[in-house]
């Protein structure tokens, strides 16, 4: 889920663009060359994976993949997930202009976390990989929606009412995601190894 | 404790409210030429896919496509910025009507500004819906008590703070068509980098905004496939398998084909910058133009703060 505009208080809205601007910067400087399509294509895809709906129960949650964009650019994570929300707000009005700061916090921070995590708890096997991928992918919503329900409870009590509902309606996609998660390391592990090693997080 | 007022609204006026609220929804809908969303006919057929291009209509002129791209940008980024600060419902309202007047006059048809109020319907409902039952009480606020409902009443208060956001997010939903949507997408990330913007960032929304279209011919082209082979979406260990693979197939060939196109570019003398081929001038008019919107954008913020409250 995407924060609109106009729902943050003005002074949240520049604060939350100024950090997204740093982890931007810091993303551009964690960057090679050669990195670009490599991003240009995890952007795409996150953008893309944003139209897929998945069935659940009665009703239909799309992904998000957080913690695949993490475990697959590590440090760059940050930079990739700003362009794709750029790319859907301008051509979905999926979030808006005003807000891209504040829903680049809200996925970026869970992205960059799971790309260490990921380098972390990856191992050596593709057990151990899948378990990872189900981790980080899980983890990335669970944390994507923590940070959407905190920027929703600084507008005000009024709507603590809504933060509480976003964090619920989220439970569904975090266990949809960890799933799909898993199954796509481990497949990338077994088929294509080289997409799931990042380039070092520089401090 | 001050006394709240209480309505207590009978069964048909809520029916009839809500009834009106539906007409007006579908008209509205009908209105922008909107097919039925196929978003969620995963299960059944061939879900819609299809992303709207940005630029479809930057040929055209109007106000908005005869201004510096620069001036454009940074005058409007400001004035959403502005809008977006706004305490009252009056003068966002204000700010929404000018918003309505940019769209019609930039000369793109209307039904694209509408898809985007439109995709923000769920998100904004869901606080029309949400906040007056949750806000906490406020002094001297008019209670409405809705047929079977007697514990939850209904906050105007908090209706009002959520009405506020819809206009506020409407408002600026509405300035994307005249801000993006009047120049080719090259041309605005262009002056973005004229305006500080790294060129690689810039290269890779190009790089992205282009393959988003390759992905999603690609994803039709494979889910197609998946079904051809019997594959019904259900809530199920086989269908997050069969998703898990078909997300890492999709990398996995995307990288293949942007690894070979960025080796194509990079035989061609690419050497992190793309040839540019567009001349920016800047006219008095453009400067005037800019200094007109940040004025109205200051003017409705100074009129807010001066004589605004947050009801009216």
């Amino acid at each position: 889920m995407h924060i609109s505009d106009g729902v943050l208080p003005i002074s949240i809205t520049v604060a939350s663009w100024a950090v997204s601007f740093g982890g931007a910067a810091y993303s551009l400087r964690c960057m090679k060359n050669e990195d670009l399509p490599k991003v240009a294509v995890v952007t795409s895809a996150f953008f893309v994976a944003s139209l897929i709906h998945l069935p659940f129960g009665p009703t239909s949650v799309h992904l998000i993949l957080p913690g695949i964009v993490g475990a697959l650019l590590g440090p760059v994570a940050f930079l990739s997930i700003v362009l794709g929300l750029f790319l859907q707000s301008i051509l979905f009005q999926f979030g808006g202009l005003t807000a891209l700061g504040a829903n680049a916090l809200m996925m970026g921070l869970p992205a960059l976390f799971c790309g260490l995590l990921f380098q972390g708890i990856r191992g050596k096997t593709v057990l151990s990989h899948t378990i990872a991928g189900a981790v980080c992918g899980g983890l990335g919503t669970a944390m994507a929606a923590t940070v959407l329900a905190c920027l929703l409870a600084t507008a005000g009590e009024n709507f603590v009412g809504v933060a509480k509902l976003a964090l619920a309606a989220h439970v569904p996609v975090f266990l949809v995601e960890a799933g799909v998660s898993a199954f796509t390391v481990s497949f990338l592990f077994r088929v294509k190894p080289e997409l799931l090693t990042t380039g070092r997080f520089r401090t | 404790m001050t006394a709240h007022p209480e309505i207590h609204i009978p069964l048909t006026t809520l029916a009839s409210i809500i009834g009106g609220l539906a007409v007006l929804f579908v008209l509205f809908y009908w209105s922008i030429g909107g097919k039925r969303a196929k978003r969620d006919s995963f299960r059944t057929g061939d879900p819609d896919w299809s992303v709207p291009t940005i630029d479809a209509y930057a040929d055209r002129s109007s106000f908005f496509h005869q201004w510096d791209p620069r001036i454009k940008i940074v005058s409007l980024f400001l004035y959403c910025f502005m809008v977006v600060s706004l305490q009252s419902l009056c003068w966002s309202t204000v700010a929404f009507t000018i918003s309505l007047l940019a769209v019609v006059a930039c000369n793109i048809p209307f039904a694209r500004a509408g898809k985007r109020l439109l995709a923000m319907a769920g998100f904004l409902s869901m606080f029309l819906l949400v906040v007056p039952f949750t806000s906490p009480l406020q002094s001297s606020e008019t209670l409405i008590y809705l047929p079977g409902l007697p514990g939850f009443p209904f906050h105007t208060a908090g209706f009002f703070v959520a009405l506020l956001i819809v206009v506020k997010a409407c408002a600026i939903a509405l300035m994307m068509e005249p801000l993006l949507g009047t120049a080719p997408l090259a041309v605005t990330l262009q002056s973005l980098s004229r305006l500080g913007l790294p060129d690689s960032i810039g290269q890779m929304v190009l790089l992205s905004h282009r393959y988003i279209f390759v992905f999603v011919n690609e994803i039709t082209r494979m889910y197609r496939g998946m079904r051809v082979r019997g594959f019904v979406p259900g809530t199920n260990m086989a269908t997050m398998s069969a998703m898990g693979n078909f997300f890492g197939m999709l990398f996995v060939r995307s990288f293949d084909r942007t690894q070979r196109v960025y080796d194509a570019m990079l035989s061609r003398g690419y050497a992190g910058q793309f040839p540019s081929f567009v001349r920016f001038a800047t006219t008095q008019k453009d400067w005037a133009k800019g200094a007109l919107w940040i004025m109205m954008g200051l003017f409705l913020l100074f009129i807010d703060r001066m004589y605004g409250n947050p009801f009216f």
